[in-house]
């Protein structure tokens, strides 16, 4: 559904990302695990338009996405969940949902109050704090508005940048049970993790980032995990030496 | 009503302008410390235009208000990129140097037998359109009052609409705004255009109250003031930064008592509500809670 080819996206003369290609199946859980600085977050922002790819390709659903505005990837069934949850905080839980949207608000008025009706169903929380500033909510209510916020934009698949980030364990049982969800509704789901033993539980396929390339593809029970998730953790292949 | 408070009253109205361009841009997230460089390009345009060319004052205010409106598009289009500080620092050297230029300005031709036009840094005289047309200042602060509700209601009714969100949502956190498909460059560049468009309403209004202007008069302390009232009032709505000006000028000049000490008050008021209500009086949450309140006492009252 989502093939990225030999993206290269630099800050300056730094390349982040020097050559990655990894691609997310439909209906399916793909999970990318990597260190911190391995280039996860550049290639989730490169996908989404906000960074642009200085080579590459990134193709939905045989579409060429690179050099397309946000609001061009947006609409053709992309959504980002940002890492930090990145939330509007001075603005009310409701506004923020309505902000996922933001796309069709004046076209599609009725199908944005179904929509938002929707995840306040599936977020019971959210109808709770409905009127709260989001940034009053908790890290988790955070996370959980963060994923609301990118359902509404109605995506085909969702891309999603560490939700665990900071939570506490019970809270990432229950956001990685949502995602769960959401894939047996139908969403494809392409998961950026440090939290390798949680998210090896759900995805279905997973790849290894480690500065800026992809080292490792596979599929998780494999006999290579252990080292993986080590390499995930610590960087480098030196973590091999026992 | 005494000539001395319809004085105080056009000054509240004429600077509010330069708060609302300055709001305009703090809801936007960019702190901007060059707004009195839209306000002076449009005091000296439309000035230009009405003493200068003989042109009716709102074909002046219109030409002065759209050549601040498109300096200011063009200022942002290399400078939306910058934040925090280093586009407080690129603003504030744009204004620098249009100061410096209107200095350099020496443009005089002869009008009915008189030399009429800007004079570097003495300035420009002669703006006296209104009083050529016998317009009264209770009739001028009537024309400032106009213009300032038109732009206070343009400002409210633009909060409620698809862009209203889309401004405050760049100003709150412009990566998950661009990720839900906001275009944040030309947001923010007509949030500048937008800005530099009523600050030139102000500079042009200031510009034939006034009937003289020069350079210095627009320096970075005006452009302190303005961004100082929308910090003071409050970044919760268009009204928030009127507050701020009524407080300042209303209240701070205007009492006899602070004659002498109106800065050091001024500089105090704004470090102590920066650590006390950073977001201003008439902040998001006390705005929320006075919408609600008027809504529930118009249920009531039904």
């Amino acid at each position: 559904m989502l093939v990225i080819e030999n993206i290269v996206t630099a800050y300056g003369k730094i390349e982040a990302l020097r050559g990655v290609s990894m691609e997310a199946q439909e209906g399916r859980i793909t999970c990318l695990l990597g260190p911190n600085g391995a280039g996860k977050t550049t290639l989730m922002y490169t996908v989404a338009g906000i960074l642009h790819a200085r080579r590459g390709s990134v193709r939905l659903q045989g579409q060429e996405l690179v050099g397309k505005p946000s609001s061009e990837i947006v609409r053709r069934g992309l959504a980002l969940v940002p890492e930090n949850r990145l939330t509007f905080p001075e603005v009310s839980v409701r506004e923020n949902l309505i902000a996922g949207a933001y796309l069709r608000l004046t076209r599609d008025k009725a199908g944005v109050a179904e929509d938002l009706e929707r995840q306040l169903v599936r977020f019971p929380r959210l109808r709770e704090r409905i009127n709260q500033d989001a940034g009053t909510l908790s890290g988790g209510e955070q996370q959980m508005l963060a994923v609301a916020r990118a359902l509404m934009a109605r995506p085909r698949i969702l891309l999603m940048d560490e939700p665990s980030l900071g939570l506490a364990p019970l809270v990432v049982e229950e956001i990685f049970r949502t995602i769960h969800e959401l894939n047996a509704e139908g969403v494809t789901v392409l998961l950026v993790e440090q939290n390798a033993h949680m998210a090896l539980q759900i995805a279905h396929h997973f790849y290894l980032l480690e500065q800026g390339r992809i080292t490792f593809s596979g599929v998780p029970g494999a006999l290579q995990e252990d080292e993986v998730i080590h390499r995930a953790y610590l960087g480098g292949s030196g973590a091999s030496s026992h | 009503m005494s000539d001395y408070l319809i004085g105080v009253l056009s000054n509240i109205g004429m600077i509010a302008f330069l708060a609302l361009s300055a709001y305009v841009l703090l809801v936007t997230g960019s702190i901007s410390f060059g707004q009195q460089a839209y306000f002076a390009i449009s005091a000296y345009g439309s000035g230009i235009a009405t003493a200068m060319w003989g042109w009716p004052l709102w074909l002046g205010m219109l030409w002065g208000a759209a050549l601040a409106g498109l300096a200011a598009a063009l200022v942002a289009v290399p400078t939306a990129r910058l934040h925090g500080l280093y586009f407080a620092v690129a603003t504030l050297a744009f204004a620098e140097m249009v100061r410096l230029l209107l200095q350099m300005l020496t443009w005089q031709i002869d009008v009915d037998g008189t030399l009429i036009g800007p004079m570097g840094s003495e300035g420009f005289r002669e703006i006296r359109y209104i009083y050529a047309h016998d317009i009264s200042a209770v009739q001028f602060m009537l024309l400032i009052y106009g213009l300032l509700g038109l732009v206070v209601g343009g400002l409210t009714l633009m909060e409620r609409t698809r862009l209203g969100l889309a401004l405050r949502m760049i100003g709150e956190d412009e990566i998950p705004a661009e990720a839900l498909g906001v275009n944040v460059a030309a947001c923010k560049i007509f949030a500048a255009a937008l800005s530099g468009i009523i600050a030139g309403i102000g500079g042009a209004l200031y510009a034939h109250l006034i009937t003289y202007i020069e350079p210095a008069l627009f320096n970075v302390m005006l452009g302190v003031h303005g961004l100082a009232y929308g910090l003071i009032g409050g970044l919760g709505t268009a009204v928030g930064p009127l507050l701020g000006v009524v407080l300042d000028i209303g209240f701070l000049e205007s009492v006899r008592a602070f004659a002498g000490y109106r800065m050091i008050v001024f500089g105090g008021l704004v470090a102590l509500l920066l650590i006390v209500r950073p977001r201003g009086l008439l902040d998001e949450v006390t705005v929320h809670r006075i919408v609600r309140r008027l809504i529930r006492s118009d249920h009531v009252a039904h």
